[in-house]
């Protein structure tokens, strides 16, 4: 046994609704989890608890442990909770005179966001959501700006007090300001900002004032609103929570400063201006875990596939980076961050399987199991096959061993329905309708994963696929069959994955800016240059606001990198691009040409060559600028190679296993006692309390020294 | 020597059966005919033998195409197509049926599949030939398209020299160079007048766009850079599917494609019977719909004096619902197309009300020919829903599409309720309107046209359990959305001074319809500035049911001359935010007194001029109310007026609400109150009823005196003259005498082309596709 370093480096938080869950590394790469009950009263007591639980198994404690960290991220569902709850603060708005409603109206495509697309055709099942903030809570004012920023009605300033006084009496315990066009010409919304804190100074009330060009200012009314306005509703009382966990870390030794998962991949602090970017990390912790897993292999292209219960989510890491959305939807709301872009189909593990009445026709899901597993568990009250129910009838699923063997799973139980409800209307047998399943939701995953790859214009083949998700390597044989990727990779934390990911995440900001800089195709340099001047500014302005952040929490300028980059389109589109910058300053025609020639080969990779289209002219929408300083993060292990042959007690048995209209006795496997370099060939299910992974006949796998499977097809 | 050979320009065996496309396609009608299955399929041999293997196919080509029309409409810079979804790919068989559809406007199932049938009728293989690379263009509303401006991509599918299909992708274009901008433009009253008419032209070979139509066509219309992206947006979806259609093939072999492509039309032919028959209550529906055509009014400026007439478009519907799960729909007594541009194409009917069913009885990806096949039209030739003239105009066939087939949810609706299936009724629908349109030189200094889609968010009809939602869809677009107005003043040299819920514009009902909205707007920085008016505006174009009340009808507001400018400047009071109370407005008294405003139920208008200043009203309809609005909770009276989506005269007057309001303006309903004046109502209303027959007593007098308005008189006198069956039956109801008439002569209008008319079919070498019974 090598000598090797146990200071514990890094913690990982996974706050979710039922559970707590914290994931610590130590600097040798080893890691624990722990699980605790989760506490909406108080999450710091939880967090400690579920800490409590993961040190034991190295025999230490908070209060030793906790002094060593270098670094830890927190991630949580409670923020985003408290949006689909409605419990958050009673804000005030200020718009526009004339637009009172616009908030409550909302867009008509928030009554069916989330959907899945038989419900969004239709239309009796829509609905809208309450208003975050109530008509009776919003007073126009009396100003207008137009498209180009020239301001039309200039600000009726006695408007702004009489409306702060009228919010205040109402009960307003924050103040959010958002004016139309004011991302284009900030100056009225800021004007009434100003006049609103002088008013509330005057009334001796301490709310906050929100304007949205603080915060988003981007183009697009509804969505600049709707997260200026999550801003106020939910992201204060979160931060309090946020305070509170970490004033419990402090208490017991802490020396680091609590990051949180951001949107746009890097985590921030709970002292950052923009905490509504923290409405939904867990998901994203797998993106940034697999772009940390993708520099330790060397792969710059990875597709990251996560499934769980009800929903198969897909981002791509190109060239290293991943790519953003920047007016994304979340709880039902349009919004205007920037959020690590995923696609997402809602077919999982536990979906239901149904039969169409009308066509007979397999119809999985949307609505599916979730912890109730399917109709194998007798507990669950469940009568409806679920996708699980086939994968224990045919062999995938220990029901002796299902989480550990915490529940007993009843084959018989679970044929007996997928034969009266699937098999015998199709005339199949159990097996063979069970299995059908099975294929077609592989096939419809692997699909999508194929489309959203070469939807951005790429091949399979140029991309490692990463697996995970506690349901994930049950399927990731299904769904990677055939695609052609470069690599498979299931790491053995499969299930812990997200949490892992959290704690890879950079210490990052990000700000964006809406410009509008149109440059012909054949321009002058002159003009060429023009544009470039107005980029800079951009990103000298967004340069200020972000190193701002950084020196909140003792950084110096100095120590912050600064990352650029733009969006653009051809002049007239809707639809813009986000690049990298080529260049890390720009001010010549020879800059531009740069800039422009970066955006048609990624334009034309997207959409095919013959949708370029140069002639029309070239138009940046967009600067962004990202700021990071360097953090400590996760090691992997990098375990002694132990040779191909697994050791004898790794070794579980067989179990009959049905693939191909045949039965096979498959291998059994302990997946913990796996040592480095071992191979196995299928057919082999690997389990582990947590998750399964199945190598059907066609395909084997070897684990690395950094404990990752790697499965390949038999050729 | 200065001629091709055949092989040399590419004519041949196409399908390689030695069959001609035609010969295909008649073989494939005379075998559905014979069996009453798609292509005599009374077996579908893959499905039963592999239903997995089916599904996986399924599967595949449905993600693809609705994956292919994500992509490809970011390529758009038309907001139309971009923000409002408003396009859509369509995979078809070798006879021009349809296999699958992606979402989107998928009223073009049917209507790219007509023109598919219109170039095999029409022996396009032979000249210009159909080769491997070809597109064709096509947007002719004569052989079946719903209007000029949705303009279809057709691109063949070959495998190995083998035709084996079509993929055809359409997007709504925002001008296309008719008479008056906006791609639903008025003062046409014929094609003519139409915009650029393109039918099925071989636009492109070797997947490149010839440069002859691309020098033309981006001439022929007023925003060249709208149309190219959106061209660009076409091609680029159909090769996206046309390379899916080759994968799948590579996967599973050509048999099991071809096995596919016919299959999936019969599955979806019993799909759509089954949920006819789990759905609905057999019978006969009978509901009919109308809608104003205000052409005599000053603001309608036309070339044709004999277009200069008021009238009402009629629409007569009778479902027949068979024990077996077919239907019969017939429109007989429908009146006749006019000289205007709200003729709809017998294809743009029958393809078009899959759109709407999909939203209500087939809410399902699997949509496709099949249920064509599974339904009996009946679209009497000469009608407006299947004019036999040649010279009709087609520009906002909508207009009276919308109400036509909201005749028939609210029969579907009828036949849910008896069925139980309460949650599905749908009271009718709005008439998605008013369409804002114009055009000049923009804020950029460039020529423009504008077509604001905020109508794809009207108000719903009420459930039998619920309200209406508010400004939620349009009969066409399930997905509708009214945009961010920071994106449509991109669009647009109109700046926003308001946008809110329209008051009362849901019909009243136990459950009220879903309002609609409205949008102030000031012209702002255009330099030369044209707008008008499209919608209803005289007449509801739909109602409610089961004692729900009609949403209210249109009207418009405009206003010039309106001293903004000054009263900008002096901080003087300004008219921002909704019209509340159109019968005491209140936008007059913050613009000059000397304003010219219009202000009345002439929502039909053209061109007109706008200054900088001038304000237009846009207001989206509301949607038609469930239920006796007496038994309205008073709860939801109180919210509503709170909300102010209820005036408080209507509250008392339609709802028997006995409520107050607060010193803060706060309404409360006093619901003992409003349960004894409600009482009291029910008693009035008894006092003035009589009994049915008394009543068609007077009205039979009347009809004998022909004692109403021009316009009913008018719309009857046409459909009299199509139909003696509707006449005989009209009479019979009214018990009126044999030799009672009612004709367009008598009637001082105008009636150019009420006698004589020349069908497409009767030019040479022609020959038309019929897809209903006439």
């Amino acid at each position: 046994m090598q000598v090797q370093d146990s200071t514990v480096q890094v913690m990982g938080i996974d706050a979710g609704g039922t559970m707590t869950d914290t994931f610590f590394v130590r600097a040798d790469g080893h890691f624990v989890v722990g699980k605790a009950q989760s506490n909406p009263g108080d999450e710091s007591l939880a967090i400690f608890n579920s800490s409590e639980d993961a040190l034991a198994h190295w025999n230490r404690t908070v209060d030793d442990v906790y002094p060593e960290l270098a670094t830890c991220v927190y991630s949580g569902t409670a923020m985003l909770n408290r949006i689909l709850m409605r419990k958050g603060l009673d804000v005030g708005l200020i718009c526009n005179r004339g637009f009172e409603q616009i908030h409550s109206m909302g867009r008509a495509l928030q009554s069916y966001l989330g959907y899945a697309l038989e419900d969004r055709i239709h239309l009796n099942t829509h609905r809208y959501d309450e208003p975050l903030v109530p008509v009776s809570r919003t007073r126009g004012v009396t100003e207008r700006t137009d498209v180009q920023g020239k301001v039309v009605i200039p600000l009726r300033e006695d408007e702004v007090r009489q409306a702060v006084r009228e919010l205040v009496e109402a009960g307003s315990q924050a103040i959010v300001i958002c004016l139309l066009q004011s991302h284009k010409n900030e100056i009225s919304e800021q004007r009434a900002r100003d006049l609103a804190k002088d008013e509330l100074q005057t009334l001796k009330v301490d709310i906050p004032v929100f304007a949205s060009v603080d915060y988003y200012p981007s183009r697009k009314e509804s969505h600049r609103m709707n997260t200026t306005i999550l801003e106020a509703y939910g992201a204060e009382p979160s931060r309090q929570t946020l305070k509170k966990v970490s004033d419990r870390f402090k208490k017991h030794g802490a020396k680091f400063d609590l990051r949180v998962m951001a949107t746009h991949g890097g985590t921030i602090s709970w002292k950052a201006k923009e905490l509504a970017r923290t409405i939904v990390s867990g998901p994203i912790g797998g993106v940034i875990g697999s772009k940390l897993l993708g520099e330790y292999l060397g792969d710059e292209n990875i597709a990251c596939s996560d499934i769980g219960g009800t929903s198969f989510d897909v981002a791509l890491i190109t060239k290293g980076n991943f790519a953003i959305k920047s007016d994304p939807d979340m709880a039902r709301l349009v919004l205007s961050l920037p959020l690590v872009a995923m696609d997402s189909v809602g077919a999982g593990a536990g979906s239901f399987v149904r039969l169409d009445p009308y066509s007979k026709s397999i119809k999985l899901g949307p609505d599916s199991a979730g912890y109730r597993v399917g109709t194998c568990w007798p507990d669950s009250g469940l009568d409806t096959v679920s996708v699980s129910d086939c994968h224990v009838v045919l062999g995938y699923l220990n029901p002796e061993n299902f989480l550990g063997g915490a529940i007993k799973l009843d084959v018989q139980r679970a044929r007996d329905h997928i034969k009266a409800q699937i098999a015998d209307p199709l005339g199949l047998s159990v097996e063979d309708a069970a299995a059908g399943v099975i294929e077609l939701l592989d096939l419809t995953l692997s699909e999508y994963l194929r489309a959203n790859i070469s939807a951005k214009g790429y091949n399979p083949a140029e991309f490692t696929c990463f697996s995970y998700g506690g349901a994930g390597p049950v399927h990731t044989y299904g769904y990677t069959e055939g695609v052609g990727f470069k690599d498979v990779v299931v790491p053995a934390w499969a299930a812990g994955f997200s949490a892992f990911g959290c704690a890879c995440a950079d210490f990052e900001y990000r700000y964006d800016k809406s410009v509008d800089l149109g440059v012909a195709q054949h321009a002058s340099a002159a003009e060429k240059a023009a544009a470039c001047a107005g980029l800079q500014d951009a990103w000298a302005e967004l340069a200020v606001k972000v190193v701002e952040e950084f020196v909140i929490n003792g950084y110096k300028a100095e120590d912050v990198m600064l990352i650029p980059g733009y969006k653009m389109q051809y002049m007239g589109q809707l639809n813009d691009l986000e690049i990298v910058s080529p260049v890390t300053s720009a001010a010549t025609a020879d800059d531009w040409n740069k800039i422009i020639e970066t955006f048609e080969a990624t334009y034309s990779r997207v959409y095919a060559n013959s949708a370029r289209s140069p002639e029309l002219g070239f138009s940046i929408t967009g600067a962004i600028l990202r700021g990071m300083v360097m953090t400590q993060k996760p090691v992997l292990p990098e375990d002694p190679d132990a040779g191909p042959t697994p050791p004898q007690e790794a070794y579980l048995g067989t179990r009959p296993f049905y693939r191909h209209k045949k039965w096979v006795e498959a291998s059994l496997w302990k997946m913990e006692s796996l040592k480095a370099g071992n191979y196995i060939m299928g057919p082999a299910i690997i389990e582990s309390d947590a998750t399964t992974f199945v190598v059907p006949d066609g395909f084997e796998t070897t684990i690395d020294k950094h404990r990752l499977f790697h499965l390949k097809e038999v050729k | 020597m200065n001629m091709m050979s055949h092989k040399e320009i590419g004519v041949g065996n196409l399908l390689k059966s030695g069959l001609t496309l035609k010969q295909n396609r008649d073989a494939i009608i005379a075998r559905t005919k014979e069996t009453g299955y798609y292509d005599g399929l009374e077996k579908l041999e893959l499905r039963d033998s592999d239903p997995i293997g089916y599904e996986k196919l399924f599967s595949k080509l449905r993600g693809g195409l609705v994956h292919a029309r994500e992509t490809a409409k970011k390529i758009a810079a038309s907001p139309i197509v971009e923000q409002e979804g408003e396009l859509c790919f369509t995979l078809y068989n070798a006879a021009g049926d349809c296999i699958l559809t992606s979402t989107g406007i998928i009223i073009h199932v049917g209507t790219m599949g007509a023109a598919i049938k219109y170039m095999i009728e029409n022996n396009w293989e032979a000249n210009p030939t159909i080769n491997p690379g070809d597109m064709f263009t096509t947007n002719d509303c004569a052989i079946g398209n719903v209007h000029p401006c949705d303009i279809a991509t057709i691109v063949p599918i070959f495998w190995e020299g083998k035709l084996i299909g079509w993929v055809g992708g359409v997007t709504h274009v925002i001008d296309t160079g008719a008479v008056t901008p906006g791609s639903m433009s008025t003062g046409q009253t014929q094609r003519f007048g139409d915009g650029y008419m393109i039918t099925c032209r071989k636009t492109g070979v070797n997947d490149e766009p010839l440069r002859d139509w691309l020098h033309e066509s981006q001439r022929s219309v007023r925003t060249p850079k709208y149309w190219i992206l959106d061209e660009k947006t076409r091609i680029a979806g159909c090769h996206m599917i046309r390379e899916l259609v080759e994968e799948v093939i590579r996967a599973d072999g050509l048999s099991a494609y071809e096995k596919f492509s016919q299959e999936v039309i019969e599955e979806g032919r019993r799909g759509l019977m089954s949920r006819v028959k789990a759905m609905t209550l057999p019978g006969k529906y009978r509901k009919v719909s109308f809608v104003d055509v205000p052409f005599k009014h000053d603001d309608v400026q036309v070339s044709n004096a004999f277009a200069k007439l008021d009238s009402i478009m009629h629409s007569p519907c009778e479902m027949t619902i068979k024990p077996d799960g077919k239907w019969r729909l017939d429109f007989e007594g429908a009146s006749r197309w006019g000289w205007h541009t709200f003729n709809a194409h017998h294809v743009a009917f029958t393809s078009g009300i899959w759109v709407m069913m999909c939203q209500t009885l087939v809410p399902t990806q699997r949509i496709n020919d099949g249920a064509y096949y599974a339904t009996e039209f009946h679209l009497p030739k000469g009608t407006w829903c299947n004019p036999d003239d040649r010279r009709t105009g087609h520009a906002y066939a909508w207009h009276f599409l919308v109400s036509g087939w909201a005749a028939l949810w609210r029969g579907l609706g009828q036949s849910y309720f008896s069925r139980g299936y309460l949650e599905e009724v749908n009271a009718g629908n709005a008439n998605t309107s008013n369409w804002l349109q114009g055009g000049g030189i923009n804020q950029e200094g460039e020529i423009h046209a504008v077509n604001s889609f905020e109508a794809s968010a009207c108000g719903t009809g009420a459930c039998a359990i619920k309200d209406g939602l508010n400004h939620a869809a349009a009969i066409w677009n399930p997905e509708g959305d009214m945009g961010d107005i920071e994106i449509w003043e991109m669009a647009e040299p109109l700046l926003y001074l308001g946008r809110n819920v329209k008051t009362n514009s849901g019909g009243y009902g136990k459950y009220r319809g879903g309002c609609g909205f409205e949008t102030l707007r000031m012209v702002w920085n255009a330099q030369d500035w044209t707008m008008f008016f499209m919608g209803n505006g005289y007449m509801n174009s739909d109602w409610g049911m089961m004692g729900g009340y009609p949403s209210a009808t249109g009207y418009r507001f405009e206003a010039h001359k309106t001293g903004l400018e000054q009263r900008i400047t002096v901080g003087d009071s300004l008219p921002l935010g909704g019209d509340i109370d159109p019968s005491n407005p209140d936008y007059e008294r913050h613009i000059d007194a000397t304003a010219v405003v219009k202000r009345d139920k002439q929502c039909v208008t053209t061109e007109d001029c706008y200054d900088n200043h001038d304000l237009y009203l846009n207001y989206l309809r509301g949607g038609p109310g469930f239920g006796d609005p007496i038994d309205r909770e008073p709860e939801a009276i109180e919210s509503d007026l709170n909300q102010k989506f209820l005036l408080p005269e209507y509250a008392q007057k339609v709802y028997g609400a006995v409520f107050s309001q607060d010193a803060k303006g706060v309404f409360k309903v006093d619901a003992a109150a409003t349960q004894i004046r409600r009482a009291e109502m029910r008693k009035e209303r008894l006092a003035r009823a009589v009994p049915t027959r008394e009543w068609m007593k007077e009205e039979r007098e009347r009809i004998l005196n022909k004692h109403a308005a021009v316009q009913v008189q008018h719309m009857f006198a046409t459909s009299f003259a199509l139909s003696e069956k509707f006449t005989k039956e009209f009479k019979a109801f009214w018990s009126l005498p044999a030799d009672w008439q009612l004709l367009e002569d008598e009637l001082d209008v105008p009636t150019y082309g009420s006698k004589h008319r020349m069908d497409l079919s009767q030019m040479p070498d022609v020959t038309t596709v019929v897809q209903v019974e006439e």
